[in-house]
């Protein structure tokens, strides 16, 4: 017998259930998971596996924050799995402002310099657990670059405390007005 | 302090050198009762020994789908298996499945590593119900039974659960069997494998605590505790990650799987299948691998000739993990006796190889011999990732089955036998 026929068994991932899971995200995270606030982040055309994985980390206690703990408090694996596939299958259409030529320019050399299309792909669209950086918001980019450089931002393995630590601030502002204006 | 790009250059041990400092401040702020000054931050163990030229390397560890995924998601018809062997899923939604340990009643206990749960599997006729049991733990990864008690390996400690088949629902609070294995807070491979030895003690390994490094004098070995005493010894050192462990039903000798080294190229060195005929063996990390290759950095001025030689080389980068002999009476008679090895699949390979379970045939002679038994989770030997699940642990059921759990999914495999 297989399990799936069992009714304690896992189900297949539903982006329409997630939908309905995740209105309470949109209230914060914007419609669609596209945020309009400059501290919280799109979730819209994020890797379905990178926003299961920090939710889990949500509910489970090792990262932290007063808005997103106890709303990942309840939900259930088959929930983070749903609300992760409706965002993952979502467009983001990023409000920023490409950067200027010069920034542009600076913020693609930095990106090869400190490896970061290493692990977020070439284009910077993520991949698996790693999160899209392109469109993302400037302020939220900014705040987490600075917390992985001064190590109180929840880290799964270190690699984003250590890529963090070469970084000056100039570095971080440049990287962020690029990669939230990228289309 | 400043932390450069000095770890990037060849020789440069930064895994060390974070480690000194972790220790000095551990021992400064005993004395001093003042909270210690944040560390520079090392980069991921997993990177420990890449050279300066591999720095623009796109592998990566290949990282769990911690929430799992559905049966009904998996491409199952993909799986192969020889003549008459039929594979099924025996049951989803158990995140980050890993080590398996079956209790005397037939309930299965699952670890995992990224997750802080150990998991029940209950089978009533057929319905199979997924309890979480134990919560909170840190790094739970090693799971074994004996005489009514689960034993727990988490990173640090090894506890016990008595009678806890008869309690699933109100487990009996945690009983240490021993504590302080990890001190140091090591970096690198923390997590542990345990098993109840014919001797009645339980069996674990302390990894090396990064990919290529000195190790203290507790690591880079398999060790056993007596749950009576609490007291531990070693029982084979120069090992540097052994995730699986069983006994030879003939000869009672300990066999074990071993990780090579990352970061040499993608075909050196073997990851190993080894035998402990006697004490005091030493397997080489981190001077020797596989018995016959010097490494570059720690083997100058060294030989493997002072090390002991693995019983089997079963490839680069394949990730051997739990590894059991088959005693069980459904599989036909010429796989009494042989091994079943999980192999977890490369990540530090361009191209991947592994994901899948492989059986080895001992002869009268001492020879070994592999061949594949389950394959087809590997789709893309170059994609990223290459492969839809992950084999961890096999493990015997009574009637002789053979599960086998898949931590990518949080799921776990019955694979069974009909002429």
């Amino acid at each position: 017998m297989l399990a799936a026929a069992l009714p304690c068994a896992a189900v297949a991932a539903d982006a329409t259930a997630g939908m309905q899971k995740a209105q309470v995200c949109v209230g914060c995270h914007g419609p669609d998971g596209v945020s309009a606030n400059p501290a919280v982040p799109s979730l819209a055309g994020q890797p379905a596996q990178f926003v299961a994985t920090q939710l889990v980390m949500f509910r489970e206690g090792r990262r932290k924050d007063a808005q997103m703990s106890p709303f990942a408090a309840n939900l259930t694996n088959t929930d983070l799995n749903n609300i992760a596939a409706y965002f993952a299958a979502q467009k983001l259409t990023s409000a920023a402002a490409p950067a200027d030529a010069a920034n542009t320019e600076a913020g693609v050399r930095l990106a090869q310099q400190f490896n970061c299309v290493q692990c977020h792909g070439a284009s910077l669209m993520g991949q698996q657990h790693i999160p899209r950086l392109a469109g993302q918001q400037r302020e939220y980019l900014k705040t987490q670059l600075r917390g992985f450089k001064a190590q109180t931002r929840f880290d799964m393995d270190g690699q984003m405390s250590s890529a963090a630590q070469p970084l000056s601030d100039a570095d971080i502002d440049t990287l962020a007005n690029y990669l939230a204006g990228i289309r | 302090m400043k932390i450069s790009n000095a770890w990037r250059q060849p020789g440069f041990r930064l895994a060390h050198a974070a480690g000194a400092i972790a220790g000095w401040l551990l021992i400064a702020n005993a004395w001093t009762q003042t909270p210690p000054a944040a560390a520079p931050a090392a980069p991921p163990s997993w990177q420990q020994g890449r050279s300066a030229e591999q720095g623009t390397s796109t592998l990566h560890p290949i990282a769990p789908l911690l929430t799992g995924r559905a049966a009904s998601e998996l491409p199952l018809d993909k799986l192969k298996l020889p003549p008459g062997f039929k594979i099924e899923v025996w049951v989803d939604g158990v995140p980050e499945a890993r080590s398996l340990a079956l209790g005397d009643k037939g309930t299965v206990f699952v670890g995992n590593r990224n997750l802080s749960d150990v998991y029940a599997i209950v089978d009533r006729g057929g319905k199979r119900e997924v309890k979480k049991i134990l919560k909170g733990l840190n790094s739970p990864n090693g799971v074994a039974f004996s005489k009514g008690t689960l034993y727990v390996a988490e990173r640090n400690r090894i506890t016990r659960y008595d009678g806890i088949e008869d309690r699933l629902d109100n487990p009996p609070e945690a009983k240490v069997v021993i504590d302080n294995l990890d001190p140091s807070q090591q970096p690198g491979h923390f997590w542990k494998f345990l098993a109840m030895g014919p001797d009645g003690k339980l069996y674990f390994n302390i990894g090396a605590p990064g990919n290529i490094v000195l190790p203290n004098y507790t690591q880079a070995s398999i060790n056993r505790v007596d749950p009576k005493t609490g007291t531990m010894e070693r029982v084979a050192q120069g090992v540097r990650n052994s995730v699986g462990f069983d006994w030879n039903p003939k000869t009672r000798q300990l066999w074990f799987t071993n990780h090579g080294r990352d970061w040499i190229s993608d075909d050196m060195p073997n990851d190993t299948l080894n035998r402990v005929s006697h004490k005091s063996m030493n397997f080489g990390y981190p001077f020797c691998h596989q018995g016959d290759f010097l490494d570059p950095e720690y083997g100058k001025g060294r030989s493997c000739k002072e090390f002991d030689a693995p019983a089997l080389k079963l490839g680069p980068h394949i990730a051997p993990l739990g590894m059991r002999f088959y005693t069980g009476k459904m599989f036909p008679a010429e796989y009494q006796g042989n091994i079943f090895i999980a192999m977890h699949g490369s990540w530090n390979r361009t191209t991947k190889q592994g994901y899948n379970v492989m059986r080895v045939v001992l002869d009268d002679k001492g020879g070994l011999t592999m061949t594949p038994f389950l394959t087809g989770f590997l789709t893309d030997e170059k994609a990223d990732p290459p492969m839809w699940g992950r084999p961890v642990d096999v493990m015997l059921m009574r009637d002789g089955a053979l599960l086998v759990s898949d931590d990518y999914n949080g799921i776990i495999y019955r694979i069974s036998y009909k002429k």
